[in-house]
C-alpha cells in the first residue's frame, strides 16, 4: 500500500513541477498595468489558429495591452464558460474566435449583457458582436475555382474535397465553389467527398478517385491545404503529377513550400496576421473610445508560384 | 492484495455481458475454444463485400486497386495487431491514436533532409510509443487502474506531449531517405504493405508458437488462474502494453512518412478503428480469445468499406451510416453464429 503511495506522490509532485514550468505562456506576466483583454481561441492545436494568437499576443505586447488567452478546443459550451469567467474578472474587452455559429452565439451575449465589448475574428456568431473581423469564406471557393477555371481553359472535370461536414468554413467555401462552377458550364463537377481537413484522409480519397476516374479529373479542389498536400502526395505518386491541377486554401507553411517548389498549384491565402492583429487593435480602440470599424475583411488571396516569395518570409 | 488487485479488472468485464472464464458460463461453452473460427465468417462476409463492389464498379479488383486498399488499411493493420495483444489480456487501449501522433512528431523531428540515416527517426519513433505503452503498463498494473481510465488519460497526454514538442504546428520538409518508407516500393509492393505483413507475421509466430503467446491468452482467459499457476502477470500485461505502444510507434512512423509530415493532430480516432477491426475479427473485449488474423480480416473489411463507398461515390452523410451498420452487422452475424 505505502508504495502505491509513494508511487501516486512522485506522479503528482511530477505534474506540479510541470505546471510550474508551464505557467504563463502567453502573456508578459505581472501585474497587469494596461487593459486586460480576454481571448477565447477555437483551438489551439490548429496551425491557423497558432498563428493567429502569437499575431495577437505581438500586437497585444506592442500596444502595451493585457491578453489572458483560453483554448476552447473546438467545444462551444467551454466557450461560453470561458467568456463567463472572463466577465466574472472583468475584462476591459473580449476577443472571441468563435467554435460555432449558433452554440457560440450565447458567449457574445453575455459579454454585451455585462457591457463588455466583444470582438469576433475569424469567424461569425448568430448574434452581431461590438466589431468583426474576418474573411469571407464564400470567397476562398470562389477564388480557388475562378483559378482551375482559368488554368483548364476549355474546360474539364473537377473533384472537391471537403472540410468536416457542417463546419462554417465548409459550407461557406462549398458555396462559394458551386457559384463559380454553376457560373462555368465548361467545368464539370466528377464528384466530391469529405475528407475532414485532415491530410492522411485527402491522400487515400484522391487515391480512391484515381482508381475509379483515372485520367478523367482534371483539377482537384481541396478546402484546405492539409487535404491540397494530401492529395498532391496521392498524384505524385501515381505518376499523375503536372496532369491535374491542385488547389488548397489557407497558405500554411507547407503548402507554400510546395508552390514554390512548383508541385502545389496554388492555394489561396487567409491572413491570420492580418486578422489577430486587426482585432487586437479594433479592441484597442473600442478601450479607448476611439472610432472603430464594426466590421473589417481581411480579403482573401490567390497564391501563386509567380507570388508566392512575398507570402514565404514571414512564417 | 491479490484479491484487490483483480478487483478493478473484474469489475470492468462484469459490466459486459458473459464469460469471464473463471465463473462458468454455460451458455457460451464455444468462446473459450472456438469450433468455428470467426475468420471464416469474416472472411465469408468480406467476399460477398468485395463481389457486390465489384460488380458495381468493376475497377473495385483490378490489382492497383487492391494494391492501394492494402496500403491505405496498413496504418490501420499495424494498430489493430498491436492492440490485440492488449484486448487478449483483457485490458484496451484508447491512447493508439494520440500515440500515433506524438511517435509522428518525434520521428519528424528527427527526420530532417540532412539527417542521413533513416533508421534513427525510425527508432526514436518507435522508442516514443514503447515508452507510452510502457506507462499505461506500469499504471494498469502497478497503480491498478482500469485499462480504460489509464489509457484515456494516456490519450490526452500523448496528444498534449505531441502538441507541446510541434508548437502546434506540423512538422515537414523530411528527408527522402524517412518519406520512402510511406511513398517507397520494394518490388513494386508499397513498403507500408511490408511493414504490415512482417508485423502481422511476427505478432502471429509470437502469439501462437511462443510461451509468451501462450501466457497471454492464458491471463486474459482467466487472470486467477494463470497467477495460481505461477505466471507473472504484470510482466505479461507490462509486455503485452509494451508491445502495444511500439507497434503505435511503427504506425506513427509509417504514417509521417506516408503524408510527409509529422502532425501533432493526426490519428484522431484511430483507437476506434482499431479496436473495431480487431473485434470484428472474433477477439473478446473480455480477453482470451481471438488472434492476428482475424484483426487483419477485420482491418481489411473496414477498409474495404471506405475504398468501396470512395470508388462510389457515396454522399459523405450515408458513408457514415452504411460503415456503421456494416460494423455491427458483421459482429452480429459472427456472434448469432458462435450460439447456434
Amino acid at each position: 500500500m505505502s508504495r502505491i503511495h509513494s508511487g501516486s506522490a512522485i506522479f503528482f509532485s511530477a505534474i506540479f513541477a510541470l505546471i510550474g514550468c508551464s505557467g504563463n505562456r502567453s502573456t508578459s506576466g505581472g501585474p497587469a498595468a494596461g487593459p486586460v483583454v480576454g481571448v477565447s481561441l477555437l483551438n489551439l492545436s490548429n496551425e491557423f489558429i497558432v498563428m493567429l494568437n502569437r499575431s495577437m499576443d505581438q500586437r497585444a505586447r506592442e500596444l502595451g495591452i493585457h491578453l489572458i488567452v483560453n483554448d476552447a478546443q473546438r467545444s462551444a459550451e467551454r466557450q461560453v464558460q470561458q467568456v463567463e469567467s472572463f466577465i466574472a474578472q472583468k475584462v476591459d474587452a473580449i476577443i472571441l474566435n468563435p467554435c460555432e455559429v449558433e452554440a457560440s452565439a450565447p458567449a457574445v451575449d453575455k459579454a454585451l449583457a455585462a457591457g463588455i465589448p466583444i470582438v469576433n475574428v475569424n469567424s461569425e456568431t448568430r448574434t452581431a458582436p461590438t466589431a468583426f473581423i474576418g474573411s469571407r469564406d464564400e470567397d476562398a471557393g470562389r477564388i480557388a475555382v475562378e483559378y482551375i477555371a482559368r488554368r483548364l481553359g476549355s474546360g474539364g472535370n473537377v473533384v472537391m474535397m471537403h472540410g468536416f461536414m457542417g463546419q462554417a468554413a465548409q459550407i461557406k467555401r462549398t458555396q462559394g465553389a458551386h457559384e463559380v462552377l454553376g457560373q462555368t458550364p465548361r467545368l464539370h463537377l466528377l464528384a466530391e467527398q469529405t475528407a475532414e481537413w485532415d491530410r492522411a484522409k485527402g491522400m487515400s480519397l484522391m487515391e480512391n478517385w484515381i482508381q475509379s476516374y483515372g485520367d478523367r479529373i482534371n483539377a482537384v479542389f481541396a478546402q484546405n491545404d492539409e487535404m491540397a498536400m494530401g492529395a498532391l502526395i496521392a498524384i505524385e505518386q501515381a505518376g499523375r503529377k503536372g496532369k491535374i491541377v491542385v488547389v488548397g486554401v489557407d497558405a500554411i507553411a507547407d503548402a507554400l513550400q510546395a508552390v514554390r517548389d512548383g508541385r502545389l498549384d496554388a492555394t489561396v491565402f487567409q491572413d491570420a496576421t492580418g486578422q489577430g492583429r486587426a482585432a487586437v487593435e479594433t479592441a484597442a480602440k473600442i478601450i479607448r473610445h476611439e472610432p472603430y470599424e464594426k466590421q473589417v475583411l481581411i480579403p482573401f488571396q490567390l497564391v501563386t508560384r509567380d507570388n508566392v516569395a512575398r507570402y514565404l518570409s514571414p512564417h | 492484495m491479490p484479491c484487490q488487485a483483480d478487483g478493478t479488472e473484474r469489475s470492468r468485464s462484469a459490466a459486459l455481458p458473459s464469460q469471464g472464464s473463471d465463473t462458468p458460463a454455460p451458455r457460451a461453452p464455444g468462446q473459450r475454444r472456438k469450433p468455428w473460427p470467426a475468420e471464416l465468417t469474416l472472411a465469408g462476409a468480406l467476399a460477398i463485400l468485395m463481389a457486390a463492389l465489384s460488380l458495381l464498379r468493376p475497377n473495385f479488383l483490378n490489382l492497383a486497386n487492391l494494391v492501394n486498399l492494402f496500403r491505405q488499411i496498413s496504418i490501420n493493420g499495424i494498430l489493430a495487431v498491436g492492440v490485440t495483444y492488449v484486448l487478449l489480456t483483457g485490458g484496451v487501449d484508447l491512447s493508439l491514436g494520440s500515440v500515433v501522433a506524438l511517435s509522428g512528431v518525434v520521428a519528424a523531428s528527427f527526420a530532417h533532409p540532412h539527417q542521413t540515416l533513416p533508421f534513427v527517426p525510425v527508432l526514436l519513433g518507435i522508442a516514443a510509443g514503447a515508452v507510452c505503452g510502457a506507462a499505461n503498463g506500469v499504471i494498469v498494473t502497478r497503480g491498478r487502474v482500469a485499462p480504460f481510465i489509464a489509457t484515456l488519460g494516456m490519450m490526452t497526454a500523448a496528444r498534449g506531449l505531441a502538441l507541446l514538442l510541434s508548437s502546434g504546428m506540423p512538422v515537414s520538409n523530411l528527408s527522402a531517405s524517412f518519406t520512402s518508407m510511406g511513398g517507397g516500393s520494394v518490388f513494386s509492393v508499397p513498403v507500408p504493405i511490408l511493414i504490415f505483413l512482417a508485423v502481422a507475421f511476427l505478432s502471429w509466430v509470437l502469439l501462437t508458437q511462443m510461451r509468451i503467446g501462450r501466457y497471454i491468452y492464458a491471463v486474459g482467459g482467466n487472470e486467477n488462474a494463470a497467477r495460481a499457476s505461477g505466471l507473472h502477470v504484470r510482466s505479461i500485461k507490462m509486455a503485452a502494453y509494451t508491445l502495444c505502444g511500439s507497434l503505435a510507434g511503427l504506425a506513427g512512423v509509417v504514417l509521417a512518412a506516408r503524408i510527409t509530415t509529422g502532425q501533432p493532430n493526426a490519428g484522431i480516432g484511430y483507437e476506434l478503428d482499431a479496436i473495431a477491426a480487431v473485434v470484428i475479427g472474433g477477439t473478446s473485449l473480455n480477453g482470451g480469445t481471438g488472434g492476428v488474423g482475424g484483426a487483419i480480416l477485420g482491418a481489411l473489411l473496414i477498409g474495404t468499406i471506405n475504398n468501396g463507398l470512395d470508388l462510389l461515390n457515396v454522399s459523405s452523410y450515408y458513408q457514415q451510416v452504411v460503415k456503421g451498420l456494416i460494423i455491427v452487422g458483421a459482429v452480429w452475424l459472427d456472434r448469432s453464429k458462435h450460439r447456434a
